[in-house]
C-alpha cells in the first residue's frame, strides 16, 4: 500500500493498531482476560466494517445510543460514531485530521468534537462510505442534527429516530412506531429483512448484560476498588458496540469474574488505595493513559461514575422485542441521568453513589463542546458540596488535544489531591 | 388611546406605544395590571408553548426574553456555564437577578439543549410555584401530533390542577380567536413590508414584536391594526439599495436591525423564533377534533425551529418568503454554541447557492446591536449584492 | 529550627520567615537569573533581616516556580499556601481572592484554612495584574496613580470587551474619541472590567463572606472600591497582600515541624 492508500484506509489504520496492541497485552503478565477481550473484541468490530465494504455488505453509520441490536438482528454493520473517534484519539492519535476535516467541511467549532470529526472523515473519504445513516436525539441537538449532513457526504439515504424526551407510556409507544418504521425503511434499503427470533434472543441477552452491569456495580463498591480507571471507557464502549450480542455479555461474565476474584482477594486496581474519586462525565480520551500513570502516583481511582456505569436492573421481555429495546434506551444511564427534565432522581444517584463508593472526591470534566452536561456543573457541585464532597471542575475536550496541556492538568489534579489530603 | 409622552415620536403613534411597553421591560404595564388584580402571570419560551391554553386559564402569557444587548454574564455563566448559548445565559441571569421574580410559572418545550437546561437550573435555584415543560416531537408526521396533543393536554389537566378550573372548549375559542387576529395583523403589517418600498422598517417591527410579547393580546391587537393604519396613510416608503432578509437564531434586539438598515439597507422580512416563526401559522378549527387538537396541530406545524426533522421544512419554507419578499440577498445570524442552527448552515448554504440566493453568515453573541466587525462585513454582502442587482 | 516558606512567582520571590507564630522577616525580590538563584537570594535577605542566623531551615516551596527549588523540603500548592495564610491573618475569611501577576485564583476556604473550591483563570490575562500594567502604560499612568484616578471618578467607562486584547482597543479609542473620556472614568471602567472577570468567579463558587483580596493587585485601591461596591461590602486587604502565599508555606513548614515530620 502506498502512504497515500495506507492514510486514506483508517479502519485499516485503526485494526493494525488493535492488532499491535492485542499482541502487546498478550505478552504482558498482568494484562487480564478481560482487557484482551476488549481488544479482540474492538478487531472484531472494525473487521466487520471491512468486510461490510468488502463482501457486499451494509454498513450503517450511527449515533451514540443508537439501538444497534436492531442492526444485528437485521444482518447490518454497524459503524459507531464515538467509537471510531475515540478509537482513533486513543490509539492512532490522528484526531486532529479530523477535526480540521470537520471544519473544512463546514461545521463550526463550538460543534462537538466526535461529530466535527466524523463528518470530516466522510468529507475527506477516510472513512468507508456509509450506506445509510441512522441517527437519533438521544442525547443531544449535536446527534439530533448529525445526521443530515452526513447523508450529503455519503450520498445514501437515512432515518432519523425521534426519541421523545420524557418516559410516559405514550412517549415509549410513539418510539415503538417510529422503531418500526425505521426497520420497514432498513428492510427496503438494505433488502435484508428483520429476524425477529434473533432481535428477541438480544433482548434476552440484553437483559442478561444489565443484569451483569448491575453486579460489577456492587462489586466496584469495595474498598479497595478493583476496577482500573482507565479501563472505564472499554466498558462503556463494549455496550455501544455489541449490545444484545453474545460477544458483550462474554466480556461483562468474564470482567465481573474477575472483579469477583480482586474484591475476595481484598485487592485493588492501584495500591495503596488513597482518594476514591467519582467521575463526572468522561476524561479526555486522549489522556487516559496520562492521566493513568498519575493516578497511580498518587494512588487514586475511579470509583464511581454515576452518570455512565450506574446501571440499575430492570427485566426486558423478550417477547415483546421493541418495547423492550425502548424500555432499555432508557435505562442506560446517561439516558437516565441526562435525558429528560432534570429530576431529583439523579440528584439521589449522584448522592447515593458518593456515599456507597465511599467517594472522597469528584471530578468533573467539563467537556466544551457540550452544552448540555457542562450546564449541570453548578448543580452537581452544589449537590455534592452539601454532603461535604469537593468537586474539582477540569475545562476540556473529548478529542481535541489543543484545549488544555497535560501539564496544566497535571497542576490542577495536583492541587485537588492536596485538597483532599488536607481536609 | 393613551396618551405618551412627547419624547421619541416616531410620527407613528401605535408604534410610540409599543416603544413605551418595551421601555418598562421586563416588568412591563400589563404584567403590573394583571398582578394587581390578583391574576396570575407566566413565562414561556419556545415556540412551541402553546399561548392559547395559557390565555384560556386567565393567565397573562408573557415570553422570556434576555437582556436587549451584549452584557457580561458572570450569573449566567456560573449557573449555566460558559459553553451555553448565551440566549439561555441571558434570560437566566435575569431570572437570577430577580428581574423575573413576577412570574407566577414557567413552561417551556424540550426544544434544544440550551433551553432545556435553562429550564433545569431554573427550577433548581428559582423555583417558580408552577412549572412545565412540554415534550416536543422532532417530526411532523400523524403519529408526532397524536404525542403532542397528548402534551398540550396533560399540560391543560396541570393548569387546571393549578388554577382550580375547568379550561372550557369555550374559553379555548376565545383565546383561538384572540390569537389568530394577532397572526392576521402580523402577517397585513408583513405584507406592507413586501411592497417595492416598505412601509415599515425590519427594526421598527422588531420593536412592535418585542412589545407584542409582553401585553394583553386584546389591547396589542388594537394597537397593531391602528400601527397597520397609519403605515397605509403614509404616502411614500423607504427605498434602500439592497432589500435583505435576516434569519436564525433567538434575536430580538432592534437595535441589530438597524445596524444593517442604517447601511443604506432594508430588512424586508425575517425568520426568527421572535418574528415569523412565532406568528406565520393560524390556529385551524376546520377538520380538528376539538378545539385543543385544532392548537396542538398548529403548533406543530408552524414554521419549523431548526431543531425540526427534516430540515428541508425549514429550507423550503425560507426560500418561500425570500421569493415572496423578492429579497435580494440572505443573512443569517448564528449565536454562538447554538447548535441546531449552527448544523443548518452547511446544508442552507448549498440550497440557497442552488437557488441563486446569496447568503451572509454571521456569528454573534445574544443581545449584540452589532459590532464594527460584523457592519464591515454586512457592508460589503450589500456591495456584492447590490452589484449582482445591477 | 524555624520554619520559611518561598514563594516562587513568575515576577517575585517572597520569602518569610517564622519564629514561633509570629512572622519574623519577609523579604521580596524580582527574579532574575531564574527561580533558584533568586529564591537563595531572597530567603539570604531575610535571614539577614530576621537575625535569626545560623538557625536550621524547614522550607516549604510554592508558586510556579515552586518545583524547581532544589533546597526545599517540600513543595505545595498555591491554593494550600493561600488559604493558609489567609485564615492566620482573618480567621473570619471564607473566600480569597489573589489576583497576581498573570493569574487571578479564587478559593473557597472553610473555619480551619483548608480550601474547599477553587476556580482560577489561568487563559486569559484579562482581570490580572499584567492586563492592568499593561493598561496603566497606555494611560501613562503610574499603577501607584491609577487608583487616585480612579478613585476621582464620578463614572465608569463601559469596557465590554471580553478579551484583554479587545478590552485594550476598547481603551485606546476611550481616549482617543472627540471629546476624549475623562482618565479617572477610563481607569475606573478598566477597573470595572477585571472586576467583572473576578466577580463571574466568585459566583462560580457562591459569594460569602468574608472575602479577603491578596496578590499585588490588592494594592490598588481604586480596584478594591469597585469590587467592594460590585459585593456590596467590604472586603479584608492585609498590609503586605504579596508575602500572604510565602507567610501560608511558613506556616504549613511549621506544621511539619510540629508533628516531627523533617
Amino acid at each position: 500500500m502506498t502512504t497515500s492508500e495506507t492514510k486514506r484506509n483508517h479502519i485499516e489504520s485503526l485494526l493494525r493498531a488493535c492488532r499491535l496492541v492485542s499482541r502487546i497485552n498478550k505478552n504482558r503478565p498482568d494484562c487480564k482476560k478481560s482487557e484482551l477481550m476488549y481488544y479482540q473484541m474492538l478487531d472484531k468490530y472494525f473487521n466487520n466494517v471491512q468486510r461490510a465494504k468488502q463482501e457486499n455488505g451494509f454498513l450503517a453509520a450511527h449515533t451514540i445510543f443508537f439501538p444497534v441490536e436492531i442492526l444485528y438482528a437485521m444482518g447490518i454493520t454497524p459503524l459507531h460514531n464515538e467509537v471510531t473517534t475515540w478509537t482513533t484519539a486513543l490509539l492512532l492519535g490522528n484526531q486532529a485530521e479530523f477535526l480540521t476535516a470537520g471544519a473544512e467541511a463546514g461545521m463550526a467549532p463550538e460543534i462537538c468534537s466526535p461529530h466535527r470529526g466524523l463528518a470530516g472523515g466522510f468529507y475527506r473519504q477516510m472513512l468507508p462510505r456509509a450506506d445509510v445513516i441512522l441517527w437519533t436525539n438521544l442525547i443531544c441537538d449535536n446527534s439530533a442534527k448529525a445526521g443530515e449532513y452526513l447523508m450529503e457526504l455519503n450520498r445514501c439515504p437515512g432515518f432519523f429516530l425521534d426519541h421523545p424526551f420524557g418516559d410516559t407510556q405514550e412517549e415509549q409507544a410513539y418510539m415503538v412506531e417510529e422503531l418500526k418504521d425505521m426497520i420497514s425503511f432498513l428492510e427496503k434499503h438494505s433488502g435484508r429483512k428483520m429476524n425477529w427470533d434473533k432481535l428477541a434472543q438480544s433482548v434476552a441477552e440484553m437483559d442478561k448484560q444489565i443484569k451483569l452491569h448491575a453486579e460489577i456495580c456492587q462489586l466496584r463498591k469495595a474498598i479497595p476498588s478493583p476496577f482500573p480507571t482507565r479501563r472505564f471507557l472499554e466498558f462503556l464502549t463494549v455496550d455501544y458496540m455489541f449490545a444484545g450480542q453474545p460477544e458483550a455479555t462474554e466480556y461483562l461474565v468474564t470482567l465481573r469474574d474477575e472483579l469477583a476474584e480482586m474484591v475476595q482477594q481484598k485487592k485493588g486496581a492501584v495500591y495503596p488505595e488513597r482518594f476514591r474519586l467519582m467521575t463526572l462525565f468522561v476524561p479526555p480520551i486522549y489522556l487516559i493513559a496520562f492521566l493513568e500513570n498519575l493516578f497511580q502516583e498518587y494512588g487514586a481511582v475511579s470509583a464511581t461514575e454515576p452518570l455512565f456505569t450506574y446501571w440499575k436492573y430492570s427485566p426486558l421481555d423478550p417477547s415483546k422485542p421493541l418495547e423492550s429495546v425502548v424500555k432499555k434506551s432508557y435505562l442506560i444511564p446517561e439516558s437516565r441521568t441526562m435525558y429528560g427534565p432534570l429530576g431529583e432522581s439523579t440528584l439521589q444517584d449522584i448522592r447515593d453513589c458518593a456515599r456507597d463508593y465511599r467517594v472522597d472526591g469528584c471530578i468533573y470534566y467539563a467537556f466544551m463542546g457540550c452544552r448540555h452536561t457542562c450546564a449541570t456543573v453548578k448543580m452537581f457541585k452544589d449537590t455534592l458540596n452539601e454532603i461535604d464532597i469537593p468537586v474539582l471542575t477540569l475545562d476540556c475536550d473529548l478529542v481535541d488535544p489543543t484545549i488544555n496541556s497535560q501539564s496544566e492538568v497535571r497542576d490542577k489534579m495536583e492541587q485537588f489531591f492536596e485538597l483532599l489530603e488536607d481536609r | 388611546m393613551k396618551e405618551i409622552p412627547d419624547k421619541n415620536l416616531t410620527g407613528l403613534s401605535a408604534l410610540d406605544y409599543f416603544r413605551e411597553i418595551n421601555r418598562t421591560f421586563p416588568k412591563t404595564r400589563a404584567i403590573q395590571e394583571h398582578k394587581a388584580a390578583g391574576k396570575k402571570v407566566f413565562g414561556w419560551l419556545c415556540t412551541y408553548v402553546p399561548e392559547e391554553v395559557i390565555l384560556a386559564a386567565g393567565i397573562l402569557p408573557v415570553r422570556i426574553t434576555g437582556y436587549t444587548q451584549e452584557t457580561e454574564l458572570e450569573d449566567g455563566n456560573a449557573y449555566l456555564y460558559i459553553n451555553n448559548c448565551s440566549f439561555s445565559r441571558s434570560c437566566l441571569q435575569m431570572g437570577l437577578r430577580k428581574e423575573y421574580d413576577f412570574l407566577d410559572g414557567v413552561v417551556g418545550g424540550s426544544t434544544c439543549d440550551g433551553a432545556r437546561r435553562l429550564f433545569d437550573v431554573w427550577r433548581f435555584y428559582l423555583n417558580p410555584e408552577f412549572f412545565h415543560v412540554l415534550t416536543v416531537p422532532r417530526k411532523f408526521h400523524e403519529r408526532a401530533h397524536e404525542l403532542y396533543y397528548h402534551q398540550v393536554e396533560g399540560f391543560k389537566k396541570h393548569l387546571e390542577e393549578y388554577t382550580g378550573k375547568a379550561i372550557t372548549d369555550e374559553s379555548l375559542l376565545k383565546s383561538i380567536e384572540v390569537m389568530n387576529q394577532q397572526r392576521k395583523l402580523l402577517k397585513e403589517l408583513y405584507e406592507l413590508r413586501k411592497l417595492d418600498e416598505p412601509l415599515i422598517t425590519g427594526a421598527e417591527t422588531m420593536e412592535v414584536l418585542n412589545g407584542t410579547f409582553r401585553m394583553h393580546k386584546e389591547e396589542c391587537n388594537s394597537y397593531l391594526a391602528e400601527l397597520i393604519n397609519e403605515l397605509r396613510k403614509k404616502n411614500q416608503g423607504h427605498k434602500a439599495r439592497a432589500r435583505i432578509m435576516l434569519i436564525g437564531s433567538v434575536l430580538n434586539n432592534p437595535e441589530f436591525l438597524k445596524g444593517i438598515e442604517d447601511l443604506d439597507t432594508i430588512i424586508v422580512t425575517d425568520e426568527l423564533c421572535t418574528s415569523t416563526r412565532y406568528w406565520s401559522e393560524p390556529v385551524v378549527l376546520e377538520g380538528a377534533k376539538n378545539p385543543l387538537e385544532a392548537i396542538s396541530r398548529r403548533y406543530l406545524n408552524n414554521f419549523p425551529c431548526a431543531r425540526m426533522f427534516p430540515s428541508n421544512e425549514r429550507f423550503d419554507r425560507i426560500i418561500q418568503l425570500a421569493r415572496e419578499a423578492r429579497a435580494d440577498g440572505i443573512i443569517s445570524e448564528t449565536i454562538r454554541y447554538c447548535v441546531p442552527y449552527a448544523h443548518d448552515i452547511p446544508l442552507l448554504s448549498e440550497r440557497l447557492k442552488h437557488e441563486d440566493i446569496p447568503l451572509l453568515t454571521l456569528d454573534v453573541e445574544y443581545g449584540t446591536s452589532g459590532s464594527g466587525q460584523i457592519r464591515t462585513r454586512v457592508q460589503a454582502f450589500i456591495e456584492m449584492v447590490e452589484a449582482r442587482k445591477k | 529550627m524555624k520554619a520559611v516558606g518561598l514563594d516562587v512567582g513568575s515576577l517575585n520571590v517572597k520569602a518569610v520567615i517564622l519564629d514561633g507564630s509570629s512572622a519574623v522577616s519577609f523579604a521580596m525580590l524580582t527574579v532574575s537569573e531564574g527561580a533558584e538563584p533568586s529564591a537563595r537570594a531572597a530567603l539570604d535577605e531575610a535571614i539577614i533581616s530576621s537575625k535569626l542566623n545560623g538557625d536550621e531551615l524547614y522550607i516549604v516551596a510554592t508558586g510556579v516556580g515552586g518545583k524547581a527549588i532544589s533546597f526545599s523540603q517540600q513543595q505545595k500548592a498555591i491554593t494550600t499556601c493561600l488559604a493558609r495564610g489567609v485564615h492566620y491573618l482573618f480567621p473570619a475569611a471564607r473566600m480569597v481572592v489573589d489576583v497576581g501577576a498573570e493569574t487571578t485564583t479564587v478559593l473557597k476556604i472553610n473555619d480551619r484554612g483548608r480550601v474547599t473550591d477553587w476556580a482560577g483563570q489561568d487563559k486569559c490575562a484579562a482581570g490580572t495584574g499584567m492586563f492592568l500594567q499593561a493598561m496603566a502604560k497606555i494611560m501613562q499612568v503610574s499603577l501607584k496613580d491609577m487608583a487616585e484616578y480612579s478613585l476621582r471618578a464620578k463614572n465608569r467607562a463601559d469596557i465590554t470587551g471580553t478579551c484583554a486584547v479587545f478590552a485594550e482597543s476598547e481603551v485606546i479609542s476611550h481616549i482617543h474619541r472627540v471629546p476624549p473620556t475623562p482618565k479617572e472614568e477610563i481607569i475606573a471602567g478598566i477597573h470595572a472590567s477585571m472586576v467583572s472577570r473576578i466577580m463571574g468567579l466568585l459566583k462560580r463558587l457562591g459569594i460569602e463572606k468574608e472575602v479577603a483580596v491578596v496578590g499585588g493587585v490588592a494594592l490598588d485601591g481604586g480596584f478594591i472600591h469597585v469590587l467592594e461596591e460590585e459585593l456590596g461590602f467590604k472586603v479584608l486587604v492585609p498590609e503586605n497582600p504579596q508575602m500572604v502565599a510565602a507567610l501560608g508555606a511558613a506556616i504549613l513548614a511549621k506544621e511539619n515541624l510540629e508533628k516531627g515530620v523533617r
